[in-house]
Parts: structure tokens; sequence; C-alpha cells
């Protein structure tokens, strides 16, 4: 994905995702942002998300360590945080050329329920959206873009990839491990 | 017999208190069941069974103020426990007597559902699923979600507690359910016990303050807890030593 560089609007690590999504709704803000998660042990903490919006509304999802983009890229995603996000505005006429990639498109309010987890806010994510890009894409749950390439949901990707998942289960035993003796169970 | 479950997930709006008073409602049809108000520090069990008004709650229990007995309130079939809301009620409460709590309660009931706070991050949140024999997973069919709840999964058998199954919750109907319990299954040590579906009636029960297998027994939600209490196994526990096992609870050795 190529995007011109944008203006640094905001740089701050971040527990949950959802925080940055309601944000950037709040704001309408027209540009990208770039997510990259503090945990390095995690094979896809290598690579970095970018997301970019229009006025708020998310619109195309690419992972740099995958290359993989549209629903199977918040997957990739999907690692436990904190994460460091730096947003950057842009001009919505930069981003059209970008926006043409329809493989690496996302339905508006799928961030929002299958990264944040937040049901509500992909509600309103797609209250702001404009009708062309909910009617293009269903009702924005898990359907994937038109062209059927990713018609797998995001949830089921995530589920896909088991080397993941099982780091995320080792980081989680040797937690439970480490704060068994500092809780003095 | 007793067996003690800690209904968890590792995140908030999950629906578990909702599904711990479900579960217990669907469960004392063949048991004995007293539903606990773990969650200390953010307490809403007591609006779940109509008991916003009980004047002895757990936190007194915690703060050796008052004895178990006194916060025990029989509702909708089950042995209830709130938990207060008050600031105050959760400094001044000692997590630790809840193996106490749990101990006691296990002398007179057959099954014991501890509603777990959200959280892993903190001695307090981990504790009632260090106590329980084993958990129930709340879930919803998102990223996010399941991936609290495999970290849920890990804590709890880390510390020696098996995993009795899953619970969807709020599934819409566009989510490919089939599919996402399916693949979700293969990295949990339990089954999925049910999908039940999001309601307008579990939100209408809430307001209300009471549950939803009293306020609309017999809308899908409903049904979908019952088979999921249906489809879970309880173990035979010895009777005997159950304030013991409770009171020792403790982490393995081999840690």
């Amino acid at each position: 994905m190529k995007l011109p560089h944008g203006r640094l609007d905001k740089s701050r690590v971040v527990t949950d995702p959802r925080d940055t999504l309601a944000d950037v709704l709040d704001r309408e803000l027209t540009g990208y942002a770039v997510f990259e998660s503090q945990e390095t042990l995690l094979l896809d903490g290598e690579g970095r998300g970018v997301m970019t919006f229009t006025d708020g509304v998310p619109v195309l999802v690419y992972h740099t360590g995958t290359d993989r983009g549209g629903p199977p890229a918040l997957a990739d995603l999907a690692v436990p945080g904190p994460y460091h996000v730096s947003l950057y505005t842009l001009d919505a006429a930069d981003l059209e050329s970008a926006h043409e990639a329809a493989d690496l498109r996302v339905p508006p309010g799928m961030p929002a329920e299958r990264l944040g987890g937040d049901p509500a806010l992909a509600d309103s994510t797609r209250r702001a959206a404009p009708d062309e890009r909910l009617s293009a894409m269903g009702d924005g749950d898990a359907t994937a873009p038109d062209d059927g390439t990713a018609d797998q949901s995001a949830v089921e990707a995530f589920l896909d990839d088991a080397e993941k998942i099982e780091a995320i289960k080792q980081q989680a035993r040797s937690e439970a491990r480490e704060r068994a003796q500092e809780w003095d169970f | 017999m007793v067996e003690v479950f800690a209904v968890a997930s590792g995140k908030g709006g999950t629906g578990k208190t909702t599904s711990t008073v479900a579960l217990g409602m669907a469960l004392s049809d063949r048991y004995d069941v007293t539903v606990v108000d773990a969650d200390t520090g953010m307490a809403n069990l007591l609006f779940h069974a109509g008991l916003s008004d009980a004047e002895t709650t757990l936190h007194d229990v915690l703060a050796d103020e008052a004895p178990v007995e006194a916060a025990t309130y029989d509702r909708f079939g089950l042995t209830v426990v709130p938990c207060g809301t008050s600031l105050d009620g959760f400094r001044d409460a000692d997590p630790d007597r809840l193996r106490d709590v749990v101990a006691a309660l296990a002398e007179d009931t057959d099954i014991i559902l501890l509603d777990s706070p959200p959280a892993l991050d903190s001695r307090t949140s981990v504790l009632p699923i260090v106590l329980a024999d084993r958990i129930v997973v709340v879930l919803q069919p998102t990223i996010p979600a399941i991936s609290d709840g495999l970290k849920v999964q890990e804590y709890a058998t880390t510390y020696d507690t098996d995993v009795a199954g899953l619970l969807f919750n709020k599934v819409r109907e566009s989510e490919s359910i089939e599919q996402v319990s399916e693949k979700t299954e293969r990295y949990f040590d339990g089954p999925t016990l049910a999908a039940v579906p999001e309601s307008e009636r579990a939100r209408e029960a809430r307001r209300a303050g009471r549950p939803l297998l009293a306020h609309a027994p017999e809308c899908e939600a409903a049904t979908a807890y019952r088979a999921a209490a249906e489809s879970l196994t309880v173990r035979d526990g010895a009777a005997a030593d159950a304030a013991d096992r409770f009171q020792s609870a403790v982490i393995p050795e081999s840690l």
C-alpha cells in the first residue's frame, strides 16, 4: 500500500485499539493510523498495521508484516496490546488513488467490531459511513470485499493462524507463572 | 457434592453476569445452586437479581463485619450472595477471605457459580479462577473477546483449574457462529456449551432487575442457556473435604 506522507496528529501508546477507533470517529479524521504492537515476542508483532480513514470511517487495512490487506489484515493486527499508535492527517484528495485498492478495503464497521470488540461503536461507525460504502459491502458485518477473494471473516482468519494463537497462549502462561509468585498465591 | 465454577471472560461487556444468573437458574432444576458476585470492584449481580436494596453483602463479609449467612438471599430458586457497589466497601474488603466464603458455602450446596471480574491484572481479579474447580469462558465471536478468553484459559490451567466449556454470547445472525465456534474449540480445553443470540429480552430483563430466565423464559436466549446447562456435566466433588479444598486452594507446586 502506497500512501503519501501525512501530518503527524498524535502519537501515543494505547492498550485497546477501540480507543483509537473511537477517537478517530469522534474527530472525523481523514488520514491514516499506524499500529505497532509493543509485543515483540509475537511473530506478527514485527509488522505494522496501517488503517486509512475518511471522515473518521475506516476504509483500508494493510499489514506490513504479513503483506495482507482487508479483513485478514485485521486478524494480523489482533495481537495483545499495548500498541503504539500514530495518527496522521491527509487531505481527502491525497487518499483517492490509494482508496482504489479494492482488495485492501474493509466494511466500515468491521474494525470496531472485530478489532475493538465493540458492536455499539461499529454501529456508530456505520451510521457515519456514506451510503455507497454500506450498499457496496452489505451491512458491514462479516462480509468481505465484493471481489470474493477474502470472503473469510476476520475472526476466522484469526482462528486459522494457529501459530499466533499458540504464541498468545504461551505468553499468557508465562505471565500467569510470573504473577503467581508476585501475587503470592 | 460441590463443584465450583468461575464464570469468566477476559473482557467486559460479554454479558457475564446475565450468563452466570441464567446458567444458575437453568442448573437449579437439577441442583442446589449458589451464585456469588466475585467481581468485588464492579459488582452488578445485585441489579440482575432484584437485590439492589440488599443491606448486607459480600463486601461486609470480606470486611469481617458479617457472617456469610447474613449476605445470602434466596431469589428465583437460587442462593444469591450479592456484592455491594461502594468504593469504601471495596477498599475495606479483604479479597483473601473469599476462600473462607467459598469454603463455608460449599458445605451446603451442589454448585457454586462465581461471577468473576473481567480482567487478569490483579490478584483480586484472578483469585476466583484460582479457587474454582473449572471455568466457563464467556465469549463473543470477536477477535478481542476470543483472544482474551484464551488468556483466561491459560491462567486457569496454569493454576490447575480446568475448563468446563465455552459460552458464546450476544451472537448476531450475521456472524457465522458454527464455523467460528468449531475453529475456536480447537484452542480451548472445553466444548462450546451454547451460542446465545443477542437478545432484546436480555436488555429488558436487566432494566427490570430480573434474571432473563424469569423475565422471558421462553425466548431464544433463555432456551440457549438451558441447553448450555444441560450439556454441563457436573462432577462429584468430595463433599467431606470441600472446606479443606478451598481453604488450601493454592497454585500447584510445580510452579
